[in-house]
């Protein structure tokens, strides 16, 4: 039986994640994120602790790394680069999109 | 609950050795990843591949999962005795809290301290799993905001052990300026917590409806706006409907198809808005009455024009 929910969410750049956050969205470790973001693979690499304050973009690339070095039993060096390339394609697409040139948005993208 | 065959469940034989094993892993799990899997249900297939993996990769559990399995065949209904595991010792590498929630109850039965400590278990408390989902949304929400009533399947695993989903009805206040690839927390929404912990959240990840009339990139909106050959030759004021609404706009003289004008601003709202683009497509009317005809023949005769030649084609 559905049950009916009336919410108001908080829009995640808006609001941006801590570490916590990010960490138990990603169903990892703090020290997991932390590895990552002192290797360069991960947000903008800044050292300062303070500063960790996490994207929607962040929060993506961070899920994607996650289930790639699972998956595959990758080094988290190769989940970023095959991260670093799937963004790439997506914003690739969307360019080709908004340009009219390909209309598959419904695979995935 | 069912019995679940995970050999079944990698394609691999009973005898496959943990390479093979590993191997088929990675083979099921680069066709359902998300990134680029086609197949509707990939999802739900990959977690019980992977929950397939976490058994049959550990020599241990490996080892008790085939003992077990001599009994059962795929499918069958299967109540372990409390005593399953007697004399096997176990080097007591549990799984992660997170792998017991993703993965069904039959696992969690096997190899959790799970079913059966958590009924027990006085004090234990854990907060629940964050989840996350992808809702399309239309492009016309980003730009005024709405409230969306969205209906998410989530996965349940039912007395009979089976895995069924149940709908998650929410009514979603969409904030206006959002672009696609963004999400929305909701504090609270995600999996119950166990022992009065608090529930986690939902994410949800906001991508939007394909629409045949408007293209999107970040925040910038593209559109093709089809015009007269004179509005395209004489320049003209025209209106036209745009996902903020009616806009009133100039058109150049000497304007051509493919044109782009820029209307600065006018794309999703924000702290920096992106710029509505509207690509001009001029459109001949159709030569199918007598006069219409005669008023292309007039402009053969009356233009000197030769767009290949001019072209050099």
């Amino acid at each position: 039986m559905a049950q009916q929910h009336t919410v108001s969410g908080e829009l995640i750049d808006e609001v941006t994640l801590t570490l916590e956050d990010l960490a138990r969205a990603c169903s990892v470790k703090p020290d997991w994120i932390i590895e990552r973001i002192e290797s360069g693979l991960l947000a903008d690499g800044s050292p300062y602790v303070a500063n960790w304050r996490f994207t929607s973009h962040d929060l993506t690339r961070a899920r994607r790394m996650c289930q790639l070095e699972r998956d595959f039993e990758a080094v988290p060096e190769l989940a970023a680069l095959a991260a670093d390339l799937i963004e790439e394609n997506q914003r690739l697409k969307s360019r080709l999109r908004a340009a009219g040139l390909i209309d598959d948005a419904d695979g995935p993208s | 609950m069912e019995f679940k065959d995970y050999y079944q469940v990698l394609g691999v034989s009973k005898t496959a050795t943990a390479e093979e094993i590993k191997k088929a892993y990675r083979q099921l799990a680069r066709k359902f990843h998300p990134d680029v899997s086609k197949e509707p249900d990939s999802e739900q297939r990959m977690q019980e591949v992977n929950e397939a993996k976490a058994v049959l990769s550990d020599p241990e559990k490996r080892l008790a999962y085939d003992q077990l399995a001599q009994q059962y065949r795929s499918g069958q209904d299967f109540q372990p005795s409390p005593e399953w595991d007697a004399g096997f010792e176990f080097s007591g590498r549990g799984f992660e809290e997170a792998d017991l929630s993703e993965f069904s109850d039959f696992f969690a039965n096997l190899f959790g301290q799970g079913g059966r400590t958590r009924q027990k278990g006085r004090s234990y408390q854990m907060r629940g799993e964050d989840r996350h989902a992808k809702i399309n949304i239309d492009l016309k929400d980003a730009f005024h905001g709405a409230n969306r009533t969205i209906i998410l399947q989530v996965p349940q695993v039912d007395s009979q052990g089976r895995v069924a989903s149940r709908e998650h009805t929410l009514s979603v206040q969409i904030p206006k300026g959002i672009k696609a690839g963004q999400h929305i927390r909701l504090i609270g929404q995600g999996s119950p917590g166990v022992g009065g912990g608090p529930s986690g959240d939902l994410y949800l990840e906001i991508h939007f409806t394909l629409d045949s009339q408007y293209r999107v990139d970040g925040r910038d909106v593209y559109q093709t706006v089809p015009i007269t050959p004179w509005e395209a030759a004489l320049g003209a004021s025209i209106e036209t409907t745009t996902p903020s609404g009616m806009v009133r706009f100039k058109v150049p003289a000497g304007s051509q198809t493919g044109r782009k004008l820029r209307l600065k601003g006018r794309g999703i709202p924000g702290q920096e808005p992106g710029d509505l683009y509207m690509e001009l497509e001029v459109v001949l009317p159709p030569a199918d009455t007598d006069k219409a005809r005669e008023l292309y023949k007039t402009m053969a005769r009356e233009f000197a024009f030769d767009p290949r030649q001019r072209k050099g084609g």
